[in-house]
């Protein structure tokens, strides 16, 4: 579903982001892409969403090779992506609904659905009440989960969260993956950038690690307090 | 999966208009000084089209008939008066004659130059002469061998001039054109000032949603999505416009008739005759849109380069 051959991001001649990484990541799988900051993660999600194009190697996204896409394909693609953004990207002008519905009219669902998903969308990470309130209204963590709701609305076939649980206390990081172990187990691929080692660690998922640009270890993790994974990842596979 | 069907759903179009409505809104003191700015134009550009338009009434009346004023000197004796209307009697192209006594003729310049009358009245004597105006079919009017007969009139004892007001309907004919091409010309450039008012608006607001529009290219917005909304904004804001420049134009035309016309001026009369018709009314409204659509046009399209 998501495969990089070869891919370099160079930035100007004293900063390179990525060097030369090659990584397949397979439909359906459930993947956490780890590192220190800077080491290239932003980047990389970047690449996936074609906000920037790499300056050698390919990108491939459920088939398309995003070097070649035309820049009329572009917002297409993009709609089969969820992307959870590290700065949430909500609207701040717009309330917590317009920001689900304007989605929904890119996408060209029907008005009279849009409150029915929004609402649904929302109860999903436990903010249902919060469908009249202000980006600007809500706590960040708040923000974020709204971000998760915005991106899962359409049940995209990839999401890519950059660190979605960043700004979240351990009750709701656990709440958090399971929805994203639920999207992962309706069909959608994902992949989550994060630094979060416990997160990682008792995952039992497929872990990429980056640093300072390069893929240094590729492993599933092996949870290490197995009541808290299975409390988490209790409904993946 | 989402529909990737290009054609604009009723919800898509829905959206444009609120989102338009709604930055107009937001952004009331640019979008009121691009309203104000078509306005002006259209208004000037409108009252061209009404000068022009009632002059043309004018012509319009005048030309489905061909009138012939034959002046007599100042002192013509009632025998020369009589000699010209029995000349004119035997001629049948001068049927349809009425005489217009010096007195009648003063009434006359009274009644159309009121604000003249005055200087009239401190003459010793009347000074218009006493005239035969005759109707003529334009046909016979135009014809060489009417030359003939009028030079004839003109050698008669006692007439002084013989006018024709083909003559002054051409001249009507050209001025209209004048105002035509002036009204034109005047406001097509400041519609072009318009438009790029519009577009520094459109490209303010561009400005102002940049990060919201940066959002909406990450989701999956189209161009036209984007972009759409403040197409809609542009055509609003010269709607709004034109709208505003005819009602400023009907305001000052009706006040005109009222206080103006009752002075029962012959210019007057001629200028407050009636409005502009519903299609030149239409056109007006058209060239605001028009205006508003291309200076949108050029801002979203100098973004969408930007972007490039």
């Amino acid at each position: 579903m998501i495969h990089f051959y070869h891919v370099t991001k160079r930035f100007d001649q004293y900063s390179t982001a990525l060097h030369d990484v090659t990584f397949h990541i397979e439909k359906g799988e459930f993947v956490f892409l780890t590192g220190a900051s800077g080491a290239g993660k932003s980047t990389m999600l970047k690449l996936i969403l074609r906000q920037m194009q790499p300056t050698d190697g390919q990108v491939v996204v459920n088939g398309r090779n995003l070097k070649a896409m035309k820049r009329s394909q572009l917002p297409f693609f993009r709609r089969e992506i969820g992307m959870v953004f590290q700065d949430f990207k909500l609207i701040e002008r717009m309330t917590v609904f317009e920001n689900l519905s304007f989605i929904l009219t890119v996408l060209g669902v029907p008005p009279r659905e849009h409150k029915k998903r929004a609402y649904s969308a929302l109860r999903a990470v436990s903010l249902h009440h919060k469908l009249n309130a202000y980006p600007l209204q809500l706590s960040g963590g708040e923000q974020q989960r709204i971000a998760i709701a915005r991106a899962l609305i359409n049940d995209p076939l990839v999401i890519v969260a950059d660190e979605p649980t960043g700004n979240l206390d351990p009750d709701l990081t656990q709440e958090i993956i399971q929805i994203f172990a639920e999207a992962n187990l309706r069909g959608s691929t994902v992949l989550i950038a994060t630094h979060d080692r416990e997160l990682i660690e008792q995952s039992g998922r497929r872990v990429i690690t980056l640093d300072h640009g390069r893929i240094t270890d590729e492993k599933v993790a092996v949870p290490q307090r197995a009541p808290r994974a299975e409390s988490i990842f209790g409904i993946g596979g | 999966m989402p529909s990737r069907d290009d054609a604009l759903p009723k919800t898509t179009l829905s959206y444009f208009f609120r989102e338009a409505i709604r930055r107009m809104w937001v952004s009331k003191r640019t979008s009121f000084v691009a309203v104000a700015m078509i306005a002006i134009s259209l208004f000037i550009v409108g009252a061209f089209l009404l000068v022009a338009e009632n002059l043309g009434r004018a012509v319009a009346q005048a030309g489905g008939k061909s009138r012939v004023n034959i002046y007599l000197d100042v002192d013509a004796t009632p025998q020369q008066i009589a000699a010209v209307d029995a000349w004119l009697a035997a001629h049948h192209d001068f049927a349809g004659r009425r005489f217009v006594s010096k007195e009648v003729a003063l009434a006359r310049f009274r009644q159309y130059f009121a604000n003249l009358s005055d200087v009239v009245g401190q003459l010793d004597e009347n000074p218009f002469p006493a005239s035969f105006e005759c109707e003529i079919a334009p046909a016979v009017a135009q014809s060489p061998a009417f030359a003939n007969v009028s030079s004839e009139l003109r050698s008669i004892a006692g007439v002084d001039e013989v006018q024709y007001d083909w003559e002054w309907v051409e001249k009507l004919k050209k001025l209209i054109n004048l105002v035509n091409i002036a009204g034109l010309a005047a406001g097509g450039l400041l519609a072009i000032a318009a438009a790029f008012t519009i577009a520094n608006v459109i490209r303010l607001t561009m400005l102002l949603y940049r990060e919201e529009i940066d959002i909406m290219r990450l989701v999956g917005a189209t161009e036209r999505m984007i972009r759409g909304p403040f197409l809609i904004e542009g055509v609003l804001q010269g709607f709004i416009g034109a709208a505003v420049s005819i009602a400023l134009l009907l305001t000052a035309f009706l006040s005109g008739r009222h206080f103006l016309a009752p002075r029962n001026s012959l210019l007057w009369g001629f200028l407050f005759n009636g409005f502009l018709p519903w299609r030149k009314l239409l056109a007006l409204i058209a060239g605001g849109m028009l205006a508003g659509f291309l200076g949108s046009w050029l801002s979203v399209r100098e973004s969408g380069e930007e972007r490039a």
